[in-house]
């Protein structure tokens, strides 16, 4: 049975591009479906399912979303399929924390950047889908600053010439933070090499560990990153009544 | 926030102390249940000094007394003058007044005479208060007529009638009223604020209160005093103008008040309080002897000797924590002082002259009073304004000098007393005009001085503030100090809603309040300032500063929330434009790119892609830190030389971290991007090692590889070349490209001012 991709991308130059870096990068058999405009991705997803993916239908593996899209941004698109359970990787020209930083959040299991060379793009393709999402220095900048205790998203962080960035003296909320908010010292430590530009290879030996150790870490810290998300919009939605 | 390096350091943390309850006393808010209890208080105490001011006037009016002009005649006689209309208007020489079938009293002019407090000789004393005695048992046997023996040897018959309350004289009212004023003054004091310090002032101002009485009883109309009246005027003034000197010394031991380490002088005070159980064994001792004592000199002696007193311990407590109010009462207390001396030294003087002097001696004791009486009346608001401050010392200097030049010109140069009033109300007129003339010419200056400085230094904290906004506090802490150069400049955590003076002038707090927009100033925990002592504490504050101080704070807040707007709006526009060419240009791009013929279009095209990239992020982000570039810089690169299978060496070393302009980031950006992919592109290199060193201003990059590059001198500068020698000469630098050993390019940027984002 053929796995079933989703790109959803307004222009048809990017759009058979893309198809020839998926068929590239994938040995199986594969059944592309094209969109052009978020409502036609809509379509598409409710065919198979609709966007929580019901049981028993064979829902796409993988969805490319583009961000800038003629009737919307893709990141709506993103936000009603956080339960769907296959792979979402948006696909954009922003490589900008303020574009990158929030589709994370919807849930995206990973970026690529159109403008890449065809090679790059399917090596980082094959990435995202093995679990090993990329994370630039800005980006793990912002996610820092996600995770520190009482730290707003607002705030640009300190200096990353700070030895240890990740313990601050900011005031501490009251409120107990939820221990699936915090991150643990190693992905801290992690996120701060990640800022600093080092690769997972250099951070694996600059922490004494294995670069599928760091890999780890940095899949938990995605993980978190939906899950704080979710729980941000679950505490959002109970105060104003929607639940 | 106490500067170091002034002698009170020691002493700040228990000063801050005061100056923090001093602040919560003035917030504090009089619950409206105290403040109806005092002022009932007040309207019972006004009731029963009015009550008391009209019995008195009752008892003096009811007083029996002979009528008439009573004048000093020659030779110290005491003369009648006939009303011109109803008599001859002659002149008759009084020797005796008596009554029909007993003995007369001799009498002379003495009797016109009623201060014995300050009359000088013992002898002439005793023999005035005996006149005024066996007068005053004769007048109130109540006969109705008296006898007076005229020196021409023919008797006279007087009436004797009760004063009235038209014979209690044009100047009784007057001094009644002050003395009623003083001592609802003092009610209000205690009222309103029941410390120990205030009680002391109290005492003082009920004593002139009770001198004013006395001498308002005294400056009755006609012959005859009720008995005992002038009997107790010595012992009973001289008591209670040695109790104010007391309490003087007293409230100077107790300056300032609530600081630690002060040594409270309580010895001095209870010496002070002392002399009184002298004086009165002094009196005593001179009623048996008969009147040997010096009394009068012993008595100026003592208030001479304990104003000296309150003055060195003024000076001595001024130099241990120096204190604009405690300045202010010094000075006012030598003025009052030094007044005392003179007068003291011209009555001495007047009274061995003889002649008019006793009476004009008295004039000028009385004028001692009022002017000690105004003084004790306007110490509580002299803190206020500057301006009252400076008329009243320029009023009070100026009086004394005329009293005292009145005095010595009588005494000295034996004039009479209208002439040397004139010549001296003369001369103290020309030198009010000319001292006036003086003060507002020197304060016109500085203030215009001080106006043109003040706005400098607001335009420079205006502008450091937009430098720096997080560091409002410091910032307007350091131009307060600059204006006002307090002793102290302390921040509390407190949130007034406008400027004010406390302490009588001694400190001012003014709020901190920044506008609480974005500026990232909202995390500032302390709210308000407390400066102390005005002009390292040669100065009041005065409700003028606090003005000033209000204004000031309201243009910086101005300035900054200007600036923060102008920024804010700069940012937005290019974001705007950035996302524009992002979207369009972007875009188009991109379809170039996929559908390019060549891998060399390609790479073009992604090139041009990535410097649109950069440079609409340049442009749509507000700040780059370069710590934060540096992380950017080494991942972008890492991909690019791990697509091309080449390794990159990264050495970043920079003193501290700093915030780079937009111009900054994006030349090195696109320097660093240009000079990798030269090295990959044209060169082919496998390694590529990076050097950037950051040391104060001096900027150093070097960008080496091993690639295939050789004889950099005969290159043709093409777009990538030129690009770069055009990035770096826009930095102020200079680049050079040179052969590396064994193989390979070596490129040297160097940017000898690089300076910090102002």
């Amino acid at each position: 049975m053929a796995v079933k991709v989703l790109i959803l991308e307004d222009n048809p130059v990017a759009r058979s591009f893309l198809c020839r870096v998926v068929r590239e990068s994938f040995s199986d058999a594969i059944t592309i479906t094209e969109a052009g405009d978020l409502e036609t991705a809509r379509r598409h997803i409710s065919l198979t399912g609709g966007s929580q993916g019901l049981h028993g239908v064979d829902p796409f593996k993988l969805i490319m979303v583009d961000l800038e899209l003629p009737d919307g941004s893709g990141m709506e698109l993103l936000a009603e399929l956080t339960h769907y359970p296959g792979t979402k990787i948006v696909t954009t020209l922003y490589s900008d924390d303020d574009h990158l930083f929030p589709a994370l959040q919807c849930g995206a299991d990973g970026y690529l950047l159109k403008e890449d060379r065809f090679e790059v793009l399917v090596e980082e393709l094959q990435k995202i889908v093995r679990g090993q999402p990329p994370l630039s220095p800005a980006i793990a900048r912002r996610l820092l600053t996600h995770f520190r205790p009482g730290g707003g998203d607002s705030l640009a962080p300190d200096s990353g010439f700070m030895a240890t960035p990740f313990t601050t003296s900011r005031p501490v909320p009251i409120e107990k933070v939820l221990d699936h908010e915090r991150l643990t010292p190693r992905e801290s430590e992690v996120l701060t090499y990640l800022s600093k530009g080092f690769t997972i290879k250099e951070i694996a030996s600059l922490m004494g560990i294995k670069w599928f150790t760091v890999n780890d870490h940095i899949k938990s810290i995605y993980k978190k990153l939906n899950v704080s998300s979710r729980a941000e919009a679950a505490v959002l939605a109970s105060k104003q009544g929607l639940v | 926030m106490g500067e170091p390096g002034t002698p009170n350091t020691r002493h700040a943390a228990r000063d801050s102390l005061f100056e923090a309850s001093a602040f919560e006393r003035s917030t504090d808010t009089v619950d409206g249940r105290a403040f109806a209890w005092r002022r009932q208080a007040l309207v019972i105490a006004a009731v029963l000094g009015c009550l008391a001011v009209f019995v008195l006037a009752r008892w003096l009016a009811a007083a029996p007394h002979l009528g008439g002009e009573w004048l000093a005649g020659p030779g110290g006689a005491l003369v009648l003058q006939e009303p011109a209309r109803t008599g001859s208007g002659r002149q008759l020489t009084v020797l005796a007044i008596g009554q029909r079938g007993e003995m007369p009293v001799a009498v002379d002019a003495l009797l016109l005479h009623r201060w014995p407090r300050w009359q000088v000789d013992g002898q002439l004393r005793a023999r005035q208060l005996q006149q005024h005695e066996a007068l005053a048992q004769m007048l109130a046997r109540g006969e109705g007529r008296v006898l007076l023996h005229l020196a021409d040897g023919t008797l006279r018959e007087a009436s004797v009638v009760a004063r009235g309350y038209a014979g209690l004289g044009w100047m009784f009212w007057p001094l009644i009223g002050l003395a009623l004023l003083m001592y609802l003054f003092a009610v209000v004091l205690v009222l309103s604020r029941p410390q120990p310090r205030n009680t002391l002032f109290v005492v003082m101002t009920l004593c002139q209160a009770g001198n004013l009485v006395f001498i308002a009883l005294e400056s009755a109309h006609g012959l005859g005093l009720p008995a005992g009246t002038l009997a107790s005027d010595l012992p009973m003034r001289a008591t209670l103008d040695l109790c104010t000197a007391a309490a003087a010394v007293h409230a100077f031991a107790l300056r300032p008040e609530g600081v630690a380490g002060m040594p409270n002088f309580p010895r001095v005070a209870l010496l002070a309080w002392a002399v009184l159980p002298l004086w009165w064994l002094a009196v005593a001792l001179s009623d048996t002897l008969a009147g040997a004592l010096p009394l009068w000199w012993l008595a100026q002696g003592s208030c001479l000797a304990l104003g000296a007193t309150g003055l060195a311990v003024a000076q001595r407590s001024q130099r241990l924590h120096p204190d604009a109010h405690g300045l202010l009462l010094r000075r006012m207390a030598t003025a009052a002082l030094a007044t005392l001396a003179l007068v003291t030294l011209a009555v001495a003087l007047a009274a061995g002259a003889g002649g008019a002097g006793p009476a004009v001696a008295a004039a000028a004791a009385a004028t001692w009073y009022l002017f000690l009486a105004s003084l004790l009346l306007l110490t509580p608001f002299l803190a206020r304004r500057r301006l009252l401050l400076r008329e009243f010392a320029l009023l009070a200097g100026v009086s004394t000098i005329v009293t005292s030049l009145d005095l010595l010109f009588i005494a000295v140069f034996s004039l009479s007393a209208f002439t040397s009033l004139a010549v001296a109300v003369f001369i103290g007129l020309g030198l009010y005009a000319a001292a006036r003339q003086w003060t507002l010419q020197h304060l016109i200056g500085t203030s215009v001085l001080s106006t043109e400085r003040t706005f400098d230094q607001l335009y420079r904290a205006a502008r450091e503030l937009q430098a720096h906004p997080q560091r409002y506090p410091q910032v307007l802490a350091q131009l307060m100090r600059e204006l006002f150069d307090p002793l102290e400049v302390q921040a509390v955590d407190r949130v007034p809603v406008r400027a004010r003076v406390l302490g009588g002038g001694s400190a001012l707090v003014l709020s901190m309040r920044h506008s609480n927009d974005d500026t990232g100033v909202a995390a500032a925990p302390s709210r308000a300032l407390v400066l102390r002592h005005a002009q390292r504490g040669q100065r009041l504050f005065t409700l003028d500063d606090a003005r000033l101080a209000d204004r000031v704070v309201d243009q910086l807040r101005r300035a900054v929330a200007y600036d923060a707007a102008v920024e804010r709006g700069r940012l937005e526009e290019r974001q705007r434009i950035a996302q524009d060419l992002h979207d369009d240009i972007g875009a188009r791009l991109l379809t170039l790119m996929y559908q390019a013929q060549t891998r060399e279009m390609e790479d073009y095209i992604r090139h041009t892609l990535q410097d649109l990239k950069t440079l609409t992020r340049g442009l749509a982000v507000a700040e780059h830190r370069l710590s934060h570039a540096a992380g950017e810089w080494k991942a972008d690169l890492t991909q690019r030389l791990n697509v091309a299978q080449a390794t990159l060496d990264w050495v970043f070393q920079v003193d501290h971290d700093r915030r780079l302009t937009v111009v900054q980031w994006s030349a090195l950006t696109r320097v660093l991007r240009e000079l990798v992919s030269n090295a990959l592109y044209h060169g082919h290199a496998t390694q590529v090692e990076v050097n950037f060193r950051l040391d104060g201003l001096l900027l150093r990059l070097q960008v080496t590889d091993d690639g295939e590059g050789r004889a950099p001198e005969t290159w043709a500068h093409g777009l990538g070349l030129g690009g770069v020698r055009k990035r770096v000469k826009l930095l102020g630098g200079e680049v050079a490209w040179s052969e590396n050993q064994p193989r390979g390019i070596v490129c040297t940027v160097r940017v000898p001012d690089f300076p910090a984002r102002r």
